[in-house]
């Protein structure tokens, strides 16, 4: 039996091995007032059907749960699922009532009913071993989060629905992760109350979600209609899912997580069309108009023949786009039960000329469609051909369902923002507006492209507003891998600005003189690297190609009898340094370690401060950012000197001031890092990160999984040409993220020189 | 009309059948009435969307032979001046192209200037003034222009970085005349003609270009230029499917990345009538 393992818990206390278990079973609860009777009267009828010995296992699983103290309850619904699953067979039920005898441990009686009360329903959709992934995976819940449980078993068929038993124990593994320590957020999440629940929920259905989409939709948009359309992402609300249906607010739209049902491969091509649509609405249509008193189908009409009016406009402009919205009418002259079901005829007829269909409601509205197309920019001509059609379509006394009702073709939007409700859905507008702004990764940029070089804030006077906790404005967010899942997951951290502190930088400086000749080699090694561009010399002493001045300088030389010059070559070599660099500090609490006599921030301190003075000295563009996280929504980045600032007193004061605290979530600082490299023009770009090597933080149980988003972010900066280094101090650094070759481990500070130098002679050969 | 007067080595320069080209404003006049006053030019526009043929038209239409050089990163002053060479009987001075218009008259068109030197670019400065002169530092001497030689320039100001611009004191020395992808009737017609297309076709592909201009500064440093769409033309005319010719000639060499060129190739399907796009 594939459940072997959860059927028979050696843990659980047995007494005396002789008596059979339905004895024991019996002997313990058959006597109860509550369950007694029908524990009594399901033995018998398992008796009738199975061996004794078969018998003896149900027992052993009804006998975890009294060992449990599940209470009388759960054995009343462990017999009324033994009743209603007669083809399962006993261990596979007792498997059932071990696992929910753990849930009563670890969450509660009330939660292992729960999920009892849950499980034929569960066991109707899944076969024995998915329904032990359903059961391990609330287990593993129950540890961690026991009041979480109850919400999720209610919630199982949805999850379920969604992905299966496989998707189920990736949910709850995701949940765990997004909830991080925090109670309040796991509840939220588990009850589906968070709209990042939701829409995992979405995701696992199916890829080509609107994530992955949404940067071609906006290049498609931009190239069409000349301005990139604004995007963003449908929310449900509650527990509800998000809607299927593209949704116009202001000049915003929104569009589903994705699009349930659809195939993968189809998935762009619908977006597409959809945006198109949104975008002939955008273009084509009027402005809104008050509902007042249409009736929801005339509303629903109206919406139905501007839909065919702007597409038609449209594609007067953009013949193409009748071949993209062409695949998803797919209405067919069937009996129509209902008017949504001839609507979505008449909506085929009025897009495409070849399609036929009999009916007379549909034949008039084309004809009333076509007698107007003339006058198709005309925007108060669906209201007009609505209002005629609204009344045809009433008297045929065909069901009209407004609640149920949706527009079709998928593509089209749900025509909301056509009318004007009189609730001023403006404010609405404005707030989701502001909602997913707030939400967009900005890195502040002015006007030719560059980060912006606003001085750091240690200035309490110029600061903008902080919040009070010093986590600073958020300024962008990135995505992180999920090794569980192994899938990347979108927006999951948040970077922010946090404020530099003003330190003694008399003192670092002092402890950087300390060091007998340290600076110099240090400014030594950064002068000599060979990080320049190429470019062709003249007149050297060897090389691929004659220097044709120098060679009949040297010709002349020789018939005039002088000595000639040998340098008479042109040759490829290094010229003007060309390099921009980001050094990383990490100032995570455990960068308060000993190595050796002095913390791994000191010497990281030092190590930023001999490389920031000799890259000053020679004009090379360094940056130097400090991180520490506290859980994926604070990822707090210093800013302790900008490409444009010099490494002068403040720069030093702020470096001085860094202080060790939090955790170390490397791969986001790794990403801010590079999104603040891309728009600098250099030949070479640089990221070094100093840090005692072991990312972690607060709401990640696993420190591999951040080790392994930090080696993908090292890899993802590496395929757009940024060079990433890590200076790991400390004992038992991981040469994983960095790869070996790029991996500096620097023990004392004075070893700091050798490594560098290492670092150098790699990026001349790179 | 006057080759026959010109010196040997600038008859191979001179242009005998009139270059297609399709006024888009009052260019032709501006550069006919710099000529006159015997003015440098400097030519400012998108790469691919006519400078070189007018320069070429205009040469043709004032009758002087063109000497067009290439600018490119390694382009000193000596390849524009000249430079002695070694004869078995001694050094003999071999002219440049700059020197060789200077000397008979022609009309020098430094393509892509910025791209050069800056010892290239300084070399020009006393012949777009008053001066009127060429001095061989090599040689010792100065020679004034011809009295129909002229200068002509052409400059990006997009795509270089800045570090690559032209010094202020080159920049105010010309005459400018500013180029752009010309409007959607006018650059049909010029695809139409110059890729011998038919009218709708070379309709069809005007809107494929400015889909992708559009795209100018979302992904793409330059949306495709007119010199694109006739080479896509051109496939077309020689028997090429509609898409695999956009496929070619547009899509391909205008970006390396997948989500962009996919995005492009969709609105480009989206704004082609089906027969078109087949």
């Amino acid at each position: 039996m594939t459940t072997g393992a959860l059927s028979r818990p050696d843990a659980l206390p047995r007494p005396a091995a002789a008596a059979g278990a339905a004895t024991r079973l019996l002997r313990l609860a058959g006597d109860r007032a509550d369950v007694g009777q029908q524990l009594r009267a399901t033995l018998d009828r398992l008796r009738r059907r199975w061996s004794a010995e078969d018998v003896d296992d149900w027992a052993e699983g009804a006998l975890a749960l009294v060992h449990a103290n599940a209470g009388g309850r759960c054995l009343a619904l462990f017999c009324r699922l033994t009743d209603m699953s007669r083809g399962a067979g006993a261990a596979a039920l007792a498997a059932d009532a071990c696992a929910a005898a753990e849930l009563a441990r670890r969450a509660g009686s009330k939660a292992a009913a729960a999920a009892l009360e849950a499980a034929p329903a569960v066991a109707a959709r899944l076969a024995p071993p998915d329904r032990a992934r359903w059961w391990a995976a609330l287990s593993r819940l129950a540890r961690a989060a026991p009041d979480c449980v109850e919400p999720l078993v209610e919630r199982s068929a949805i999850v379920l629905a969604a992905g299966g038993a496989h998707g189920f124990k990736d949910f709850v593994a995701a949940g765990l992760k997004a909830g991080g320590g925090d109670r309040g957020r796991l509840k939220a999440f588990f009850t589906l109350a968070d709209p990042a629940a939701r829409r995992l929920l979405e995701r696992s259905a199916g890829e080509g979600g609107f994530h992955e989409l949404e940067r071609g939709l906006v290049l498609f948009g931009a190239a069409l209609w000349g301005a990139p359309p604004r995007l963003a992402a449908l929310e449900g609300v509650g527990a509800a899912p998000a809607a299927q249906r593209v949704s116009l607010a202001g000049d915003l739209i929104r569009m589903p997580h994705v699009y349930r049902g659809v195939p993968a491969d189809a998935a762009p091509g619908l977006y597409r069309a959809a945006l198109a649509h949104a975008m002939a609405h955008r273009v084509f249509g009027g402005p809104r108009r008050p509902a007042g008193k249409l009736k929801p189908l005339q509303i629903a009409l109206v919406g139905l023949i501007e839909d065919a009016r702007v597409e038609a406009l449209a594609m007067r402009r953009f013949p193409g786009l009748r071949a993209l919205w062409g695949p998803w009418h797919v209405a067919r002259p069937v009996a129509a039960t209902n008017a949504a079901l001839l609507m979505g005829r008449l909506a085929r007829a009025l897009f495409d000329p070849d399609y036929e269909d009999p009916d007379g409601f549909v034949a008039k509205g084309r004809r009333l469609f076509a007698d107007a197309s003339g006058r198709l920019e005309d925007p108060t001509l669906a209201r007009a051909i609505g209002g005629l059609l609204g009344n045809d379509i009433g008297q045929m006394r065909l069901r009209f369902d407004p609640k149920g009702y949706v527009v079709e073709p998928l593509y089209r939007d749900d025509n909301l923002g056509l009318w004007d409700f009189g609730d001023e859905p403006d404010a609405q507008a404005e707030e989701i507006e502001q909602a997913v702004d707030a939400a967009r990764p900005r890195p502040e940029e002015d006007d030719d492209g560059r980060v912006a070089d606003a001085p750091p804030r240690e200035e309490a006077g110029r600061a903008r507003e902080v919040e009070p906790d010093g986590a600073g404005q958020a300024i962008a967010s990135y995505p992180e891998w999920d090794r569980a899942a192994g899938v990347e997951r979108p927006r999951w951290t948040t970077v922010r600005d946090a404020p530099a502190a003003s330190g003694d930088r008399r003192a670092l400086a002092a402890a950087l003189e300390a060091l007998p000749g340290f600076r110099q080699r240090i400014a030594r090694l950064v002068r000599g690297a060979r990080v320049g561009r190429t470019a062709r010399l003249k007149r050297q002493p060897e090389g691929f190609d004659l220097d044709l001045d120098a060679a009949v300088e040297a010709g002349v030389a020789l018939r005039v009898g002088d000595i000639p010059e040998e340098r008479i070559h042109r040759a490829d070599g290094r010229r003007a340094r060309d390099v921009a660099t980001v050094a990383l500090v990490d100032v995570s609490e455990s960068t308060r370690d000993r190595v050796g006599a002095a913390t791994v921030l000191e010497i990281e301190k030092l190590a930023v401060a001999a490389l920031g003075a000799a890259m000053d000295a020679i004009g090379d563009r360094f940056a130097v950012r400090a991180f520490a996280s506290c859980g994926r929504d604070e990822v707090r980045l210093t800013r302790v000197k900008e490409f444009s600032g010099r490494m002068d007193d403040a720069a030093m004061a702020r470096l001085a001031g860094l202080s060790s605290g939090l955790s170390t979530r490397l791969g986001a600082a790794l990403r801010h890092a590079g999104a603040e490299l891309a728009p600098l023009r250099s030949h070479r770009k640089l990221v070094l990160a100093l840090t005692d090597g072991e990312p972690s933080d607060i709401d990640v149980a696993d420190p591999l999984d951040l080790a392994e988003d930090a080696r993908r972010a090292v890899l993802a900066l590496r395929r757009t040409g940024v060079d990433v280094f890590g200076v790991t101090l400390g004992e038992g650094c991981d040469a994983r993220i960095f790869g070996r070759a790029n991996t500096l481990p620097v023990r004392r500070i004075e070893e700091l020189p050798a490594r560098l130098s290492e670092l150098y002679f790699r990026l001349a050969r790179l | 009309m006057t080759t026959d007067l010109m010196p040997g080595a600038l008859s191979a320069h001179a242009i005998r059948d009139e270059p297609y080209y399709r006024a888009v404003g009052d260019e032709i006049e501006i550069f006919a009435a710099a000529y006159a006053g015997r003015l440098p030019v400097m030519l400012k526009g998108p790469t691919g969307c006519g400078k070189t043929r007018f320069v070429e038209h205009m040469a043709w239409r004032l009758g002087r032979p063109l000497v067009t050089v290439a600018a490119h990163e390694d382009l000193t002053a000596a390849d524009l001046a000249g430079r002695f060479l070694l004869a078995p009987e001694g050094t003999v001075w071999q002219n440049g192209p700059l020197t060789m218009a200077v000397r008979g008259g022609a009309i020098c068109y430094l393509d892509e200037i910025v791209e050069a030197r800056q010892d290239a670019t300084v070399v020009i400065h006393p012949l777009t003034d008053a001066r009127r002169a060429l001095p061989l530092e090599k040689k010792g001497e100065l020679v004034p222009a011809h009295p129909d030689f002229q200068l002509t320039i052409s400059y990006n100001p997009g795509y270089q970085s800045a570090v690559k611009d032209l010094k202020e004191s080159t920049k105010q020395r010309f005459v400018a005349i500013e180029f752009d992808y010309p409007a959607p009737a006018v650059e049909a017609e010029i695809v139409a003609r110059e890729a011998d297309v038919s009218g709708e076709q070379a309709r069809g592909l005007i809107e494929v270009g400015l889909r992708s201009r559009n795209l100018r500064g979302q992904g793409l440093a330059e949306g495709a230029s007119t010199r694109m769409l006739i080479h896509a033309g051109k496939l077309l005319r020689a028997g090429a499917p509609v898409d695999a010719a956009i496929r070619a000639a547009i899509l391909l060499p205008i970006t390396d990345e997948p989500d962009l060129r996919e995005a492009l190739g969709a609105a480009i399907a989206a704004s082609l009538p089906a027969g078109l796009a087949a």
